[in-house]
């Protein structure tokens, strides 16, 4: 017994901080984005930084998945932590904020040079915080709605349109609430943007006025209305998995999951995406750097190499079809145009820039939800 | 008073690490159930009864019943490795029941997810062999599900226990039965399970609280309206990182985990005293 | 009664063979499932069966950058030191709780509840700033300490449920023949809840395989288990390598179960010719 707990101590010991420049690099998201960083962008940033090594751990999908890099953080950060055991993280939009805000993050977009190749505003503001120069996208995601061509030949182009054709094909259109992931709450994003009687820009970009969140009954209660006509799948994954199975032929996803679903062998290549009017919303998932990382400059390093154009195009558009997150024209030089245009087969560069929304900024995105649980789940 | 104390120093190394490295760092958490701007309230319970007082039900409803098919069904198992006759269908029993134990929940999950489909694999199946016709298939991916998940997954647990349990009874009460002209049903209700009724619900218990405290199954199988309260407390702090009600959605999950303890507990004190 | 004459006796085969096979599609079909889903390249709808097989996922998950194999051992070696430091805490507590006159009892052992009954997901944020705190973060003892707060309640209520079980009347015949106390309880005591207390080990090696939170608060990044890659994949939807995942961690489980059973054959038989 003694000597089993002495090898537990040493193994712990010999497991605890790193001796060598190791990047530890924390990500929410899909088994995907865990891969990309291990088996594609890890190799080559040692490539070019020889001696020095890189270890990704996965955080989980989702909201989930970021909320604890969050809470990950808070725990090292109340216990004063001298130096953080991870030296960059990848979340999603709506936790840079809370992470800004908490003081906890490192503002270096200035100090790298593909700092500049980023002028999206969402880049500068997450969800209506000024995050300005302590992120780098990653990539731009966006939510849109899959369907079946077999049992959809002419899939509904606006929310009106889907209302009608869910009324018509009862039951075949399905969504996951807002509880089981982020492609429902963008399709009741969309729904307010839609329906609702207040401004939508307004929900975007702010100000938040409590007046404004009393526009939205009606829009809700025709949202309940629909949603006697729909499915309730249960999950991101699940409306996927639901699609897959022909038991819903059109819902809400977020277009990167479809993606790689299709890659996975796990949805028939067939399937198709439509970016519905008045837009849905998508949101980028951004690099962050925690000011106790133990190595900054390395950090810094990494996540200049990941907002490299050619790393961009190879790794983000190329191997995913994923939309990249620094500016489209530096990243559309690296690559053939069919490649390119690969991306753009179901929604073109058009629709993502009339349709493509960003997400409420986060009092208004707080107070649809509740709305929601309580006029439309309950 | 020697016994007492030797006793409690028997107890305090298991108690001290739950109290340091759990009931510690948990009390910051209840304590913030009762945290509201203004100090200390009741405000957070307030919003966890309003919003979510049916997913309590749900839950309740949901564990509890599964509770009871758990326990009939690990009886029947635990009672058929004891009292079975034909030790060919015994063996195989024996090899069959424990599998579901070594899924994961969160594969258990998945699992269902795709087995209990509307075109899953069971409904496909069952067609495939003639048993239903497919346009009569429906899905089971409701509250249903979340039963059959936890049954599934749980039923061996608690079997394991109540048959090791009944292995070890004296068999001269059941042969004396069995000679009599009792039949097996008889012996199992009459015989066999008030011997080993504690072991059954120290089980049954032990299951009941996992089953409170699992996410994935939820979240996976139905984590619409109602939904079980692990599937809120996920939303409460995901969605709005709110862990005001969040933890005061817990806590009322802890008080249904202890209710269901405590009448466990004064049945042993009775047996005690 | 029935089961004397030999051709009635083939005729319980039936409800038998159809109980059983009723049983064995409950819990082969969706285990079936999961083994497809293991194998799976292409699988979707009007196929019942998957479209192509193959292995490509698992030489993802075994690919030279990923841990797989050092995250199953990093699983199985905090699975078994959990259900060490687990019985070694529980056996002495589960005798008492069930033999000696305690004050509190019944607090006591609500208080081995509470881990497996308050959500975790709260209450990790705390226990990880506490192990930053003391440098636990990021240890092999720091992720089996975790484990066994949650372990303890199988380990000590079954352990306590084991004791009270063992009838005392065994134990006052050892005493009236000069054994002493430590020798009865040893020789006498622990065999007969022996049964019991292995179950409990198989319980707190499972639950200690299949947790995640705990391991990537307290482990990750540089203890790193195996069910971080299977919750990653299994929550996100990709089923082949949550499949493959969970197959892997069936291989530890079942070798487990067979160690414990065959440790507890050899044990009872031993005592039989004493």
């Amino acid at each position: 017994m003694k000597i089993v707990l002495k090898a537990a101590l040493a193994t712990g010991l010999l497991a605890s901080p790193a001796t060598a420049a190791e990047l530890t690099v924390l990500t929410a998201g899909d088994q995907n984005m865990v891969d990309y960083v291990n088996e594609y962008l890890a190799p080559l940033f040692e490539e070019q930084n020889p001696g020095n090594t890189v270890r990704v751990v996965g955080t989980g999908p989702g909201d989930a998945g970021s909320q604890k890099i969050v809470e990950r953080s808070e725990a090292q950060g109340k216990a004063n932590a001298e130096t953080w055991d991870y030296d960059v993280a990848v979340v999603h939009e709506k936790f840079v904020g809370p992470l800004v805000k908490a003081g906890y993050l490192e503002q270096y977009r200035d100090r790298i040079s593909t700092g500049k190749l980023v002028t999206r505003a969402n880049a500068d503001m997450a969800l209506g915080t000024d995050v300005k120069g302590y992120v780098m996208p990653m990539f731009n995601s966006q939510t849109a709605l899959a369907y079946n061509p077999a049992l959809v030949s002419n899939p509904p182009k606006s929310y009106e349109e889907l209302v009608n054709w869910a009324k018509e094909n009862p039951g075949k259109f399905g969504y996951n609430g807002i509880k089981g992931g982020a492609s429902g709450v963008s399709f009741v994003m969309g729904w307010i943007y839609a329906f609702g009687e207040g401004d939508a820009n307004k929900l975007m970009n702010g100000p938040f006025e409590e007046a404004e969140t009393k526009k939205w009954d009606g829009a809700l209660a025709s949202l309940k209305d629909f949603t006697t006509n729909a499915q309730l799948t249960p999950g991101n994954a699940g409306t996927l998995d639901m699609l897959s199975r022909g038991e819903i032929a059109i819902g809400p996803v977020w277009v990167d999951m479809f993606y790689s679903w299709q890659a996975n062998g796990q949805l028939p290549p067939e399937f198709k995406l439509v970016l519905p009017e008045p837009g849905m919303p998508g949101q980028p998932m951004h690099y962050v750097i925690p000011s106790k990382a133990t190595d900054v400059k390395l950090a810094e390093k990494f996540v200049e190499l990941a907002t490299s154009p050619k790393v961009q195009a190879e790794g983000i558009v190329e191997r995913f079809s994923w939309y990249p997150g620094i500016d489209a024209q530096h990243v559309q030089a690296e690559l053939e145009p069919a490649s390119w245009n690969k991306l753009f087969t179901d929604v073109t560069p058009e629709d993502l820039a009339k349709n493509g929304k960003p997400f409420p900024i986060a009092p208004y995105n707080s107070a649809i939800l509740e709305a929601y649980e309580r006029s439309v789940s309950n | 008073m020697t016994t007492r104390l030797t006793g409690l120093l028997l107890v305090l190394p298991a108690l001290a690490m739950v109290l340091l490295f759990f009931i510690l760092p948990l009390s910051a958490s209840v304590i913030g159930a009762f945290e509201v701007e203004t100090g200390f309230g009741l405000a957070n319970f307030v919003k966890a009864f309003d919003f979510y007082s049916q997913d309590m039900l749900f839950t309740l409803v949901i564990v509890c019943l599964s509770t009871v098919l758990i326990g009939l069904l690990a009886i029947a198992i635990g009672g058929y490795l004891t009292l079975g006759e034909n030790p060919r269908a015994v063996a195989i029993l024996r090899n069959l029941y424990r599998w579901p134990m070594f899924i994961p929940f969160i594969v258990v999950g998945q699992v269902m997810r795709t087995f209990l489909a509307k075109n899953g694999l069971m409904n496909s199946t069952l067609a495939a062999s003639g048993l239903i016709d497919p346009a009569q298939a429906v899905s089971l991916l409701d509250w249903r599900g979340i039963v059959i998940a936890f049954v599934w997954k749980q039923t061996p647990f608690v079997a394991l226990l109540v048959a090791g349990s009944m292995a070890s009874l004296d068999r001269g009460t059941i042969e004396a039965a069995r000679n009599l002209g009792a039949s097996r049903l008889r012996i199992l209700v009459e015989i066999v399970v008030p011997q080993v009724a504690r072991t059954i619900m120290v089980g049954l218990i032990l299951s009941f609280v996992t089953m409170m405290s699992v996410l994935s199954v939820p979240l996976m199988i139905n984590a619409q309206s109602p939904t079980m309260l692990t599937a809120d407390i996920a939303f409460r702090i995901n969605a709005y990182g709110d862990y005001g009600t969040a933890n005061a959605l817990g806590t009322i999950s802890l008080v249904m985990s202890a209710a269901a303890a405590l009448i466990y507990l004064r049945m042993t004190l009775r047996e005690r005293s | 009664m029935m089961r004397m004459s030999p051709l009635s006796l083939d005729l319980w085969w039936l409800p038998r063979a159809a109980s059983l096979g009723l049983l064995a599609f409950v819990i082969f079909g969706p285990l079936g499932n999961l083994l497809l889903w293991a194998f799976t390249e292409k699988w979707y709808y009007p196929h019942t069966l998957p479209l192509e097989y193959g292995l490509s996922f698992w030489s993802k998950v075994f690919s030279a950058r990923g841990n797989a194999l050092e995250s199953l051992s990093n699983s199985v070696l905090v699975a078994c030191l959990t259900v060490l430091l687990s019985l070694a805490l529980a056996v002495p507590a589960g005798y008492a709780l069930a033999r000696l006159k305690l004050p509190w009892r019944g607090a006591i052992l609500l208080a081995f509840l509470i881990p497996q009954a308050f959500p975790n997901l709260t209450v990790y944020v705390n226990i990880a700033r506490l192990f930053y705190q003391i440098g636990l973060n990021g240890t092999i003892l720091g992720v089996v300490i975790v484990h066994t707060t949650h372990g303890l309640v199988f380990a000590v209520w079954i352990a306590t449920a084991a004791f009270s079980a063992v009838d005392h009347e065994l134990e006052q015949a050892a005493r009236s023949i000069g054994a002493g106390p430590l020798r009865t309880f040893f020789d006498v005591t622990l065999p007969l809840a022996l049964p019991g207390l292995m179950a409990s080990a198989i319980f707190v090696f499972l639950e200690s395989l299949d947790e995640f939170t705990g391991s990537y608060f307290v482990g990750a990044p540089d203890v790193n288990m195996l069910p971080l890659l299977l919750y990653t994949a299994g929550s996100g939807g990709n089923y082949q390598i949550a499949s493959i995942t969970a197959v892997l961690l069936l291989i530890p489980s079942i070798g487990f179960m067979l160690f414990v059973e065959r440790f507890l054959k050899a044990d009872v038989l031993s005592r039989v010719g004493h």
